[in-house]
């Protein structure tokens, strides 16, 4: 997916005016040559700059006339000034970008067939756009560790490796630990550990993420997938409270790996390693089919099971808790918020307890749930567990419908919710609570569903399908239209995109937001915007 | 190449052409649904223009347009991305009639564009009897409705059949069993 | 043509043959196909019948139906070259050439096509029509009856598709033409063997023609049946031998030439009647100037490459991926992601062996197509078959589909 795009002009003062090959560009002020050029389309090939990162210009890679200038500048490195003339297509700037990837390719491996970045690598992009001409040189290649361990998540491969210097720099800028450097000079330097350091942070797979080569990979991902044969979706990290864009990608109904996705107002271009991880989890323990009382059962009848079961009930509803989670979108919190007033039952909302020691004041946050300032916002009123665990053990509370398998209560009250004729679990996975529930509903986890989280600041946003959830699944919201049908309640929601509607016209801070679009797997290798 | 055809239909049709365009050889016409018919029957009859000729109707959906330039960008100079707008009103799709004339040797292609919840227009079949089959697959494939069709029916799928499998929302892998259900037959 | 056709009897219409005194009838259901002896390719005709007469005949396609569309949307524009074979699988050639011309025209490379490789993109393509009209006239005369032209047609169209096999690799499925060229050059002393086999195919063609052209029961069944008139014909978009037999005079190679037929000689044999008989004279007519246009070809044919010079459309060589990382990374760039073709859209048509075939592609910018149409003559032809069916007797089902050489790959996509 492209970067977002810059803002629209503001008043001229802070912005300048400059030509780039012949077409007028106009940027705020501090902007570099290179991104006041991608403004007017043109692209600049460069290895070592990232719009993230402190600049270096080590790579040359972006040289490009300055006039008045004598010597050829890197566009990463030049501020733009009111007035500037730059050119990028004149012979002397054109061949010293060319004659850099030349450069750059006398020692790189012939390595592409077994690389993990091949399909997605920025030295493959550049050479093919911007040289594409053959080499002049037979001399052997430099040979260095071809494996090298850094840490418990990365392996380094120094021969692939083109020197830019991008990882250093994540690690001392991102993650705010100094472990890695250079070592030796010309066609002998290397990167390395820093010494008496591992590539050991929690932000440390972001190197690899920016590595333009294969250099760098990730131990979870090597030799398990070609990239370019992946889809990628948009989403949202599941991990904690911040609410990382991400991109998921996939293939086959499987997802492979997470990475981060541009969002100045969220997370930037980074995530951190734990978070990249959460995609292993849509595949361990999934509820594929709904189960009454253990056993394997048919929608129609587990509905009907439960609804039979709620109508035992006495009709004042005071009996029946409905235990919203923070693990769970807006849509599926929603409607079961709906359905739960439509009951006159209690709302309660679960929550994984807070890691304190997550908290970094980066991107990672103590609240490990996506979706608490969602369901706050949905239900207010909505107790928390403490209450819940009082009416349980009081026979208060004589019947639990529950989203999700998180249900933090003691051992006592999960033994007593064991022994309850009615308690409807709708979860994606098969764990804890879920098996004792009597009946289980399956339902659509994170990846699986069109649907929003909002995270701690209140920001909402999308989620997209990557691919279909398992078995007779389906997406929470539908599961309760289900179970709402089969009591006799009316909903009329045939998407998510109309629980959306319903949703935002009832929750007051929502109000009028749009839906927007419902964006399908992209194909990487078609995408034309990795590397 | 038919440019004079380009001309003569701005003049005569001015605000039903929507837009024009060159494509490699092929002068392409977008015109609005309402005057398809009448502008059809122009081309085929005035003697200047003689299409006498119906050569392909196709579809083209939108949906997943987003063209890209260099670097993977968004390409300025191509039409811009498919907008599905707030209540999915957005043009997506756009029907193409190609015509040509034996007499002139001229060519044509106009188009037709098409919200996704008002997929239809009006038949050419009564105009040039070998749009009937072109329309009926463009139907097929595509869940676009050609009013006045004398047969609009699936050509190469079965009635049985769920979905529009060029639409880009088709996914490429799906798979559907024939169910037979007589009741559909014929029916749509 | 006219002259041989006064020989023959008028032929009565069939509707005038209703006798007053017939017995009390009425209309009849018959399921002719998917799968039928008489049928080459897998159509379905759901025939109401009046006895003998066709009333309604229902043309049923889509039983090849491959998603030739879809597939191509998720291919890159090089991997989609194996499925045009599988279009028209008789002459795969055509179907290579005309693709390959489509993408070249989004390029923007149409020009610097390399003039030997224009000269080879002719030549296969000649022999792939041929290859077309053996077939369609072989197997119409043997569900005819006349078995011996069947097997004297498929032993030179044998000797054809090994030449073609000696260039590509392929005997059926070529995959030879590029994008930007041709896949690899002729082998040495081909076109020698060509020039035999054309000698040998002439000696084939008398042999075929005093078996058919004067043959009592093969003009009663051809001639005559399955008319259509020039008006008609155009309203149906009718093109190829079967337009050209209706008199129409369209030939793409004549009025839009391409690639390197404006350099040649050849005459578009024309019908008047529009019936099969016409079909067939001019399917024999277009085998001989077919044989025209490959003479002047091979002995034109420049030397020179045979793939554009340019890195981003033609593939390195393989020595060289195998041995420098600029090779290697231009090999995996096309492959993996293909030929980025710009964003636009192009319909370029070629004549096929059936008539105007044509690629209707929209690139996005991407190594995909975002959409590939395929304009199959087979399609539109088949689609005016229940129009010529009408009053025409069951048994003239078969010439009248054999004429129309409906191709099932092609047709149904």
């Amino acid at each position: 997916m492209s970067d977002q795009t810059q803002a629209p002009p503001a008043p001229p003062p802070t912005h300048v005016t400059l030509t780039i090959d012949g077409k007028t560009a106009t940027v705020p002020k501090g902007t570099n040559v290179l991104e006041a050029a991608k403004t007017v389309g043109i692209d600049i090939s460069a290895f070592c700059y990232h719009p993230g990162l402190s600049i270096a210009a080590c790579c040359r890679q972006c040289l490009v006339a300055v006039e008045k200038n004598p010597k050829l500048q890197p566009s990463c490195q030049q501020v733009v000034g009111e007035g500037m003339v730059v050119h990028t297509t004149d012979v002397a700037s054109t061949t010293a970008r060319k004659q850099m990837l030349e450069f750059t390719l006398v020692n790189h491996p012939i390595d592409c067939p077994i690389c993990d970045k091949a399909g997605e690598c920025t030295l493959q992009r550049h050479y093919f756009e911007h040289d594409n001409a053959d080499s002049r040189i037979d001399t052997p290649k430099v040979e260095k560790p071809k494996v090298v361990d850094l840490g418990p998540h990365i392996v380094l491969d120094a021969e692939r490796c083109i020197l830019c210097t991008r990882c250093i720099r994540v690690c001392d800028e991102v993650a705010g630990q100094h472990q890695l450097e250079m070592k030796q000079r010309g066609d002998h330097e290397e990167l390395t550990t820093a010494p008496g350091q591992r590539l050991d942070n929690p932000y440390s797979l972001n190197t690899v993420d920016v590595c333009p080569v294969g250099a760098l990979t990730s131990k979870d991902f090597r030799f398990t997938m070609r990239a370019w044969e992946l889809d990628a979706t948009p989403s949202i990290c599941q991990g904690c409270a911040t609410g990382c864009n991400t991109e998921i990608h996939h293939k086959d109904g499987r997802a492979w790996r997470l990475v981060p996705r541009h969002n100045p107002e969220v997370n930037g271009h980074w995530m951190c390693d734990e978070g990249r991880f959460t995609y292993a989890d849509l595949r361990e323990q999934r509820l594929a089919v709904a189960t009454v009382d253990g056993l394997p059962a048919t929608w129609d009848r587990a509905v009907k099971t439960a609804a039979a079961k709620l109508a035992a009930l006495p009709k004042d509803g005071g009996a029946i808790a409905v235990v919203l989670s923070a693990q769970a979108s807006n849509e599926d919190n929603f409607a079961l918020a709906k359905l739960a007033a439509a009951w006159n039952a209690k709302l309660f909302v679960a929550a994984r307890p807070e890691r304190g020691e997550r908290a970094d004041g980066k991107l990672r946050v103590a609240d490990v749930n996506p979706n608490r300032a969602g369901v706050a916002a949905i239900a207010p009123t909505a107790a928390d567990l403490t209450d819940f665990e009082i009416g349980v053990n009081t026979g208060a509370i004589r019947a639990v419908v529950f989203l999700g398998h998180d249900l933090p209560v003691s051992e006592t009250a999960l033994r007593r919710l064991r022994e309850f004729d009615c308690v409807i679990a709708l979860a994606t996975h098969e764990r804890g609570p879920v098996k004792a529930a009597g009946i289980a509903l399956p339902i659509a986890a994170w990846a699986e569903a069109h649907a929003s989280v909002t995270n701690a600041d209140g920001k909402v946003q999308r989620m997209h399908a990557a691919f279909a959830p398992p078995g007779q699944a389906v997406p929470g919201w539908e599961a309760v239209a289900r179970l709402a049908s089969a009591v006799g309640a009316k909903v009329a929601w045939a998407g998510a995109r109309d629980v959306w509607k319903d949703m935002t016209a009832t929750v007051k801070p929502w109000a009028g937001a749009p839906w927007g679009r419902e964006v399908r797997p992209l194909s990487l290798r078609f995408a034309g915007s990795r590397g | 190449m038919a440019q004079k055809v380009v001309d003569a239909l701005k003049a005569k049709f001015g605000d039903a052409i929507v837009a024009t365009a060159s494509a490699y050889g092929d002068e392409v016409v977008t015109v609005k649904r309402d005057k398809l018919t009448a502008i059809a029957t122009f081309l085929r009859d005035d003697p200047a223009m003689a299409f006498d000729v119906p050569v392909f109707v196709t579809a083209i959906d939108l949906l997943d347009w987003r063209p890209i330039g260099a670097r993977g960008a968004p390409d300025p100079a191509a039409r811009p991305a498919y907008d599905p707008g707030e209540h999915n009103d957005g043009l997506r799709f756009e029907v193409c009639f190609q015509l040509r004339s034996l007499a002139h040797r001229h060519r044509l292609r106009l188009k037709v564009q098409l919200k996704e919840t008002d997929a239809k227009l009006p038949s050419l079949t009564p105009l040039w009897a070998g749009f009937n089959w072109q329309e009926r697959e463009t139907f097929d494939m595509y869940g676009i409705r050609f009013d006045g069709h004398p047969d609009l029916r699936r050509i190469y799928l079965y009635d049985e059949f769920v979905g529009y499998p060029l639409r880009k929302d088709y996914p490429k892998d799906k798979r559907q069993p024939l169910v037979r259900r007589p009741d559909l037959v014929g029916d749509h | 043509m006219a002259d041989l056709k006064t020989l023959v009897l008028g032929r009565k219409e069939v509707a005038e043959l209703d006798d007053e005194h017939e017995l009390p009838h009425e209309l009849m259901t018959v399921n002719m196909g998917p799968s039928h002896p008489a049928m080459h390719g897998t159509v379905r005709i759901v025939l109401t019948v009046d006895g003998e007469r066709i009333v309604k005949g229902d043309v049923q396609p889509g039983y090849l139906h491959r998603c030739f569309e879809k597939e191509a949307e998720h291919a890159t524009y090089t991997q989609i070259f194996p499925y045009t074979d599988r279009l028209n699988y008789v002459s795969p050639m055509i179907n290579n050439c005309g693709y390959a011309m489509a993408v070249e025209k989004l390029l923007g490379i149409t020009a610097q096509i390399p003039r030997r490789a224009e000269f080879i993109r002719v030549i296969v393509s000649e022999v792939s029509r041929i290859t077309d009209h053996l077939t369609c006239v072989g197997a119409s005369a043997m569900e005819l009856g006349a078995f011996t032209p069947f097997l004297y047609f498929l032993k030179a169209r044998e000797w054809l598709y090994t030449l073609l096999e000696e260039v590509s690799g392929a005997r059926l499925t070529h995959s030879y033409v590029r994008v930007g060229g041709v896949g690899k050059d002729l082998p040495a002393g081909w076109l020698a063997k060509l020039e035999v086999r054309l000698t040998e195919l002439e000696a084939v063609m008398v042999e075929v023609e005093q078996m058919l052209n004067l043959n009592k029961i093969f003009r009663d069944r051809m001639a005559g049946v399955g008319a259509i008139s020039r008006a008609d014909a155009l309203a149906w978009g009718q093109t190829g031998p079967i337009g050209r037999a209706a008199g129409i005079d369209y030939d793409v190679r004549k009025d839009h030439p391409y690639s390197v037929y404006g350099e040649f000689e050849f005459d578009v044999p024309l019908g008047t009647t529009g019936d099969c008989l016409d079909r067939y004279l001019v399917r024999i007519e277009e085998i001989k100037q077919s044989m025209r246009i490959l003479r002047q070809a091979a002995a034109a044919i420049p030397d020179g490459p045979i793939m554009i010079d340019d890195g981003r459309v033609a593939l390195p060589p393989k020595a060289a991926a195998y041995n420098t990382i600029e090779a290697m990374i231009r090999h995996f760039k096309h492959v993996v992601d293909g030929i980025k073709v710009p964003a636009g859209e192009a319909y370029t048509f070629v004549e096929g062996g059936n008539g105007e075939l044509g690629f209707f592609i929209v690139g996005d910018g991407t190594g995909r197509p975002y959409k590939c149409y395929v304009r199959s003559p087979s399609f539109v032809h088949l689609s005016t078959a229940e129009k010529i069916f009408h009053n025409h007797l069951i048994a003239d089902i078969v010439p009248i589909f054999g004429m129309i050489n409906m191709i099932g790959g092609e047709c149904d996509k």
